[in-house]
Formats: C-alpha cells, structure tokens, sequence
C-alpha cells in the first residue's frame, strides 16, 4: 500500500466523509472541518479533494436531492468505498503504532 | 420574490464561474456556494458572507474545474487519424527544412501578392456600386459633332433634365451636378481656404445617391440659395469641433453662405466626390438673371456644362429614354440634329469609358488575370516539388496500405499536408500584406486597407485561398495515395511516364507566363518612354504658369517686372492650359462647310507672343502681330485644316462664335491632350481680354527666385488668394499618371511572377541533382568533365524554357498589341522584344539549375559514392 498518495487535507476530508456519512458533500464537509479546526475552509478546496479521492477509488459518489438555498441544483453526495475504508484503516494503525512507542514523559515534555 | 426567501449572492461570480467551470461540474459547484453563502449569512449576516463570498469563488479557479470532459462521441473535426496526419505533415516539413522553406517563400510571396492585387481590383469594382439604387442610376451623356468630329459629351445642357423629368414617365428623377469655380475663398473667423473641389447640385442628390447627410433635411437640404452642405472633414477644417450646422461662412469677401447639413464624406470609390456642395439655383440665378440675351434656364440648350444623373424606374427601355430626351431637345433647338443622346449605367462610369467600350476595366481584367498567373505560379512550385519528391514517401505509403489505409484516407493526410503548409504560409501571407500595404498604397495610388471586419475582404481572401488550396493539393494526393504497396516496397517503382510530363508541362506553364510578363514590361515601358519624349509640337521646359485672377488688369506692368527678374527668359499668356486644353466648340463656319456639318474645335485665346514663346512652328502665313485687327483673325492647326478640308487656307474665311475673319497662318500640330486620343482641330484667335492663363518661362537654374519674385506680385494683386502654380512638365507628367502607375504595377508584378518560378526551378533542381548524386560520381570516375556534367543537368530545363518562349511569344504579341490600341500615338511592336525577353528567361533559368548543376559537378566522387 503506497501510503505517498493520501495528502493530508485529503486524508482529514476522507475522514469527515466517514463521520457525516451517508450525507456528506463538500458544504457540509467544510463546515464541519471549520468547526473542528477553527479554520476557513472552502467548499472549493474540500471539492477538489473529494474529486481527486474519488479519481483514486476511495471514495464514490452519486447526486442526491436539491435544495431552495442552493437554487434547485443537486449536490454530489460522498460515500466511502472499501479501499477508502482500508486505507483509513491503514493510516490509522500506523500512527496508533508509532503513538503508543512514544514515551509518556516526552508527551509529557510537550505540554 | 419571495420576501422570507434570504438575498441571493452576488450575481457576477456565478457568471464567472458559469464560464470557466467545465460544463459536467457546474450545477455541484453553483448548488455548493449558493447553499454556503446562505448558511454564512444566517450565522455572520450579509455584509460577511459577501465579504467571505469572493474566497469560496476563487478556490475553484483550478485546472481541474475548468478542464473539460473529454467527449464520449468522435469529433469529425479532430479524430486521432487527423491528429496523426498533422504530426506525420509537420515532421516532413521540418525534416525537409530546405524543401519547405522554398515551398513557404513560393507560397507566402504568391498569395500575398495575388492577394493584394485581388484586393485592387476588388476595390476597383465596387466604385459607384454602393447605392442602393446604383442599378437605376444612369449618367446621361450626348453624342454630338459630325464626321471625325462626333464625340460624346458626358455633361448637357441644364433643362434637359427638368423636361426628362416632367415630360418622360420613365424618368423618376434626376440630379445635375456641376463644377463651382465662382465661389472659391471660404472664410470663417480666421481660418480662411481655398477650395477647388466644390460642385453645385440639385437638390435630388440626397434621395437618389446614397450620401448620407449627418445633420441636415434630406428633403431641403439647401432651405436658400446662399446655404452650403459640407462634408465632415470639410467641416471639421473649419470648426473644429463646434457644431457647424447654421454657422456662417464668408466667401470671396463678397457674399456668405450659411451651413444648412453635414454630408458623411463621400466614399473613395464613389466618383462623385466633393467637399462642399452649393444650390445649383444659385448658378442659375447667376447665370440668368440680367442677361442682356433671351437666355433662360428653360430655353438655353447650347451650355452643355452639367452631369446629368436620371433615376429611371426599374425596367425602363434606356434607348427609349434616350430617344424621348433626344425628341425633347430638338424641339427646344431644332438645328441641333447632329446630338444624340445616350445613358450609362452609373456602375460603369469608373471602368468604362462614356461610348460604353472598355476603359479601365482593361487594366483591371489585365491585372486580375496576373493575380491569377501569380497563384497558379506558386501553385505549380508547390505541385512539382511535392510530386517529385513524392517517391521518397512511397515506403511510407505502402506499409499504411498494408496496415490497412484506404486511398481515400491517405488521400485525406497528404491533404491535411497541404492544409496545413497552407495555413502557416496564409498566417505569414497576412503579415506581408500588413507590412506591404502602405507601400502598395503609394505605388498604386490606392487607399486599401486591411480591415478585418469587412466581409468582402474575407470572400476575396476565402475564395483565394481555398481556390489556389484546392489546385495544388488534390494533384500531388492523388499521386501519392496511388502507389502500390508491394511494388513501391520492392522498389520497382518508377516515375510514370505521365507524372513527369505533366511536371515538365508545368514548368513550361510557369516559364511561358514569365516570358510573356517580361516581354510586356518591355513593351509598356517602351511606350511610356515613347509618349513622355514624343515630339510635342512645343517647348514646355522650365514653364511654370498660373491663372491671373485680378492680376490680368495689371499684365504689362507684371510682364515688364518680370522681365527685369534676371533668370526669366519670357512671359506670354493665353486664355487656356495649353497641356491639356477643356473648352471646346462647334460654333464654327467656314467656306465649304456642308449642310448639318459640325467640326468642334479647342479655341485659344493667345497673345502675340505666344506661338514663338512656346516655338511652335507655323506652317504657311504669319503670326499675330498685335494690331486691333488681329481680333478678326484666325490661326488653325494642320488638324483643323485637314478636318475643314481648306485648300490654301492663308486668307479663308473662317467664323468663331461671332468672330468673322480670316486665317493668317497655319500651326504645326502640337499635342494639348494625352497621347491616346489624337490631336483634334484647334483655333488660335486673338483677345486680350480673355488672356487669364500667364506663361513664365526660366532659364532653369534660377527658379526658385523667379517663383519668389512672381509671388510678391501675385500677392500685390491678390493679396487673399493663395498664389497657386504649376510647371508644364510636371501638369504633362501627371497627364500619364494612371500610365505610370501601371507600368511600375506591372514590372513589380512581373519580377515577382519570375521570383517564384524561379524559386520552383531551383528547388526543382536540387532535388535532380541530389537524386542523381551516385550518377553524376560515377560519369566523373569515368571522365566525365565538369562542363558536361552541368550540361547533361541544365539541359532538360534549358529545353523546357525555350518550349515556354516559343509558346509564349504569339500570345505576348497579341496581348500587347490589344493594349497598345488604346494609345493614338503608339510604338511599334519589334521581333528583338521577344528576343531579348526569351534570352532573359533563358539566363534566369539557367543562373537557378547551374548553381546547383555546379556544386553537383564540382562534388568529390569519392564522397557521393560512399553516401549509401
């Protein structure tokens, strides 16, 4: 698994798609993500992560419904895929490995 | 709208993005900013969101939201074969830098030359054509005169055209336009000019001609007889930028007239054109009221002084017209029996002379016919060096064939091949155009521009190049998509007969037309050479002259003055521009004259000096000698005489207008007019007091002070006018402008012409000398010399070109022949022409294929042996 083509915005979009799942599309994304990180996101940004996640298979997608605010047009709805599923799964066990060698008085250190 | 629904977000953005986002990502993109936009609102309020709005809509400025989808159904326009065949055209053409550098030049040089010429004569065409009504537009014009005097007169009488237009129903209207030279100095406040391009017209000229009045009634364009319409330039000359309409211009220091209309100035292909326009009821009140004759606007049929324009209605009979007018005049004035008249359509007026035969449609034809010649040159250049070289391509072609091409495809590559030459040498062509043009302006006179939104610049160019496209290119891919593959592969293929001699046709083409531009350079500048040196019958050299204005009271004084001038050799004066004489007559009676017999003669008022100032010879009799007497006396030209058939004329009876008197001498013919027309009768009388044309002659080095001291007393007696005059040889030399112009025309064109072919030829040789390499090694090894080699290499073309001259002279000699008709005085066409015309192609030709013969002959065998 070549880890190298999961950047890290994307890698935090990918997860964000998994916790607003099955309704997860890029306003709702970056609005989540501005919430997390205390950060402005754009929907712009967040978009073109999705499409370049949903290029590499991690993702999939579908239009779902419209709504007045968004003037009658669709949106595109994200899924996770089973590769995504894995590759999350990957990321994650390998920074929980590399977390747990880490030695409680340098995290001490830190704060 | 809806009041609880939230402000949408700003409009322009979404254009923005509508235009640059691809087209499958649009509605997610829209729907995604709108619906954040209207959440930001909710929670920061409008001002923020829209603040915020700008940073959601740049983040999508990114290629992959603009990059388009790639279609799922084939572009005919751009399949991947055609995308092929333009990758395989462009490695050929840098491959064979040398062979498409030549093809380029060829193909540039023609198409911007055949281009530009196709441009003059396009210009040339339109004149007089953009009127709506142009078709029913006639010019009414006359015969008048009898024997060799007939001729037609293009301006009439002034009532004719009131009685064409009340008494003939064909007519719908008609417009008289006439040449102003009474009112000439207009003045407002201090900017004060001379004009000598204004005209008196009715006021018809606005509804039937399309000149478009900016400001102004087009119904009454002149509300009274001291209005004027000025066109914009002329307008703008005066006021600036003041609004014109209603200002007041004082003219001649006498009168003033006020600006009633602005007219659009008048198109460069109209022929009529003017900058300012009076009521021609003026000149008829100036003309007619305190006459001491009975003349009348209504009953004078004897000045023939206006263009006459008729509007006819669609389908009316022109010869009937004609008939009716001619009915109508003679019942005004029965003994004019000898007048006719006669009506050209106004779109002729420019290309046709009044008779209706041809005038300068002929060099438009001639001139069209080279751009042609032009084109079909570089066509032929690229024809022969693409089927030529066409073997080299033969491997390539045979394995698309094995692979599976059909012809008709790889009939299509060599010619997107073509195309694509072709759109690179039409982009350089362009360029050359754009910088040639101002020069091409100046040589030829004209006003082109290149603009590139006039659609009939893009039908002259379209046509152009699709035509020359469509004749080089289908040829050469014929050929190509014609060879066999397993033959071609084996190498058995060998030029067909045919192929060669249609090569060698061609290049006969190209040298026959070449020889025949030669040999009409020649010939054209024979005969301007011929006309410009003629014998003139009188000594025009270092004269200037001018008209005298009020200068004419005070001629001793200014004579004498003048005469003290050092490096003044003499002054005489006359009534007339003895260069080219305007007025003529047929007021004449003498003994002898037949029942309804007209001669029309040029009558010249001169003064006694006159016929040995100029040194013109008289014939028989004596000269003026200054008496009173001299005012019943005449002085014919040997054409008068010949065209009165008057038998020792010294001492006739000869009657001018109502001058009774007699000859006393006979002129040598001298030429008043240009060289095509042949010298007519022409009557010296004597009239001091109509000599308002003075005559100085320099002794050539000192002009300049004489001009000056001529000035100072020009401006004594005019002090308001500009002083205004001209030298005889430069007025002469302008007679054949038109002539000159041409002529440089045609050389330019012609080199240009031999340029290409030449270009052809070369190219045509290398490629012999490069496939005949291991030949002409292997002669050499055997012993060949050097001067047989260039021999056995020059002389398949050198017998190409002296086919091309044998063709070529026959039709050079016709051609020329018909152009020289158009002059009454013209060279002879001699054989050594043609000669020397043929031995130029033949050197040229020769100068091309040796360069190459040469170096082939001159190469180390050894060297071009090992090559394989």
């Amino acid at each position: 698994m070549r880890r190298s083509d999961l950047g890290e915005f994307e890698e935090v979009v990918l997860l964000a798609v998994a916790v607003l799942s099955p309704k997860a599309y890029s306003v709702v994304i970056a609005e989540e993500l501005e919430r997390e990180t205390g950060q402005t996101v754009s929907t712009g940004a967040v978009h073109a992560a999705l499409q370049r996640l949903e290029q590499k298979g991690y993702l999939r997608s579908e239009l779902g419904e419209a709504t007045p605010e968004r003037g009658g047009r669709r949106k595109r709805l994200f899924t996770v895929t089973a590769l995504g599923g894995r590759v999350l799964n990957d990321v994650r066990s390998v920074r929980n490995r590399l977390w747990e060698r880490i030695v409680p008085q340098t995290i001490l250190k830190w704060s | 709208m809806n009041p609880n629904q939230p402000p949408p977000p700003p409009n322009w953005p979404d254009k923005l993005l509508n235009w640059l986002v691809a087209p499958h990502l649009r509605e997610e993109v829209l729907g995604d900013i709108h619906e954040r936009f209207a959440l930001r609102m909710q929670r920061l309020g409008e001002r923020r969101a829209r603040q915020t709005y700008w940073r959601e809509v740049l983040a999508y400025l990114r290629p992959q939201f603009i990059k388009r989808r790639p279609s799922e159904y084939a572009k005919p326009l751009f399949t991947d074969m055609i995308r092929n065949y333009i990758k395989t055209a462009w490695r050929n053409l840098t491959k064979n830098q040398f062979y498409s550098l030549i093809n380029m030049t060829g193909l540039t040089v023609g198409l911007a030359v055949g281009l530009l010429i196709l441009l003059w004569v396009q210009s040339e065409l339109s004149f007089d054509r953009f009127h709506r009504q142009a078709d029913s537009i006639y010019r009414l014009e006359n015969w008048a005169g009898t024997g060799s005097s007939r001729q037609i007169w293009t301006v009439t009488v002034a009532p004719i055209a009131d009685y064409a237009k009340k008494q003939v129903p064909e007519v719908n209207d008609a417009v008289r336009i006439s040449y102003n030279g009474s009112y000439t100095l207009f003045r407002y406040k201090d900017k004060l000019f001379k004009e000598d391009n204004t005209f008196f017209t009715d006021p018809s000229l606005f509804p039937v001609f399309d000149f478009q009045l900016i400001q102004g009634n087009p119904a009454a364009p002149f509300p009274d007889n001291s209005s004027v319409v000025l066109t914009e330039t002329t307008a703008k000359r005066y006021f600036g930028d003041e609004n014109p309409l209603g200002k007041t211009l004082s003219v001649d220091d006498k009168t003033s007239f006020k600006v009633s209309g602005v007219v659009r100035d008048f198109p460069k292909n109209s022929s009529i054109r003017a900058d300012i326009l009076l009521p021609i009821s003026l000149m008829f009140k100036d003309r007619y009221t305190n006459r001491d004759d009975d003349k009348t606007l209504a009953n004078d049929f004897s000045q023939f002084n206006y263009n006459t324009y008729l509007l006819l209605q669609p389908g009316a009979s022109i010869s009937s017209v004609a008939e009716k007018l001619r009915a109508i005049h003679l019942s005004h004035k029965p003994d004019d029996t000898d007048l006719s008249y006669l009506l050209q359509p106004l779109p002729d007026m420019h290309l046709y002379r009044a008779d209706g035969t041809n005038g300068g449609i002929e060099t438009v034809r001639m001139f069209g016919i080279i751009a042609l010649l032009i084109l079909t040159i570089a066509c032929i250049n690229y024809v022969n060096l693409s089927t030529a070289r066409a073997m080299l391509r033969s491997k390539e072609v045979s394995m698309r064939k094995i692979v599976g091409a059909a012809r008709s495809q790889l009939f299509m590559q060599f010619l997107v091949e073509t195309a694509l030459l072709f759109s690179l040498a039409t982009l350089l062509a362009l360029g050359l155009i754009y910088l040639l043009l101002p020069v091409y302006n100046q040589i030829s006179g004209k006003e082109l521009v290149l603009n590139l939104l006039d659609s009939q610049l893009w039908q002259v160019m379209g046509l152009t190049i699709l035509g020359t496209l469509a004749a080089s290119s289908i040829y050469p891919a014929l050929l190509l998509s014609s060879f066999e593959p397993l033959k071609a592969l084996r190498g058995k293929i060998s030029a067909r007969l045919s192929d060669v001699a249609f090569r060698k046709v061609l290049v006969v083409t190209q040298f026959a037309v070449s020889v025949i531009l030669i040999a009409g350079t020649f010939i054209i500048g024979k005969q301007l050479q011929y006309i410009r040196s003629k014998e003139l019958g009188y000594d025009k050299t270092h004269v200037f002259a001018f008209f005298m204005r009020d200068m004419g009271k005070h001629y001793e004084a200014v004579k004498a003055d003048l005469l003290n001038q050092p490096g003044v050799a003499g002054v005489t004066r006359a009534s007339a521009n003895i260069v080219q004489l305007g007025e003529q007559t047929g007021d004449t009676q003498w003994d002898g004259k037949e029942q309804g017999e007209t001669m029309f003669v040029y009558p010249v008022a001169i003064d006694k000096d006159f016929v040995p100032f100029f040194r013109m010879k008289l014939q028989q009799g004596a000269n003026f000698t200054g008496a009173v007497a001299d005012s019943t006396r005449f002085i014919l030209n040997e054409a008068a005489v010949k065209a009165a058939r008057i038998q020792n004329p010294v001492g006739k009876r000869f009657k001018l207008w109502d001058r009774d008197g007699t000859i006393v001498g006979v002129v040598k013919d001298f030429h008043f007019a240009s060289m095509r027309q042949k010298i007519e009768p022409a009557v010296f009388y004597y009239a001091p007091d109509r000599l308002n044309a003075i005559y100085v002659k320099t002794t050539g080095n000192e002009a300049e002070p004489v001009l000056a001291a001529t000035e100072r007393s020009w401006k004594q007696y005019n002090a308001n006018y500009p002083f205004e005059y001209f030298f005889l040889d430069k007025l002469f030399d302008n007679l054949y402008r038109v002539e000159q112009r041409t002529g440089t025309l045609f050389n330019l064109f012609a080199s240009i012409a031999i340029l290409i072919s030449c270009l052809g030829l070369f190219g045509l040789a290398t490629f012999t000398a490069q496939v005949r390499t291991r030949e002409i090694g292997v002669r050499k090894i055997l012993g060949a010399s050097i001067a047989e080699i260039i021999q056995l290499l020059a002389k398949d073309f050198i017998r190409l070109v002296i086919i091309a001259i044998v063709i070529a002279v026959p039709i050079a000699w016709y051609t020329m022949h018909q152009w020289l008709q158009n002059f009454a005085y013209k060279i002879d066409i001699e054989w050594w022409v043609f000669g020397l015309a043929g031995l130029l192609a033949v050197g040229i030709a020769l100068l091309t294929v040796s360069f190459q013969s040469i170096k082939a002959a001159l190469m180390n065998p050894v060297k071009s042996l090992r090559t394989e």
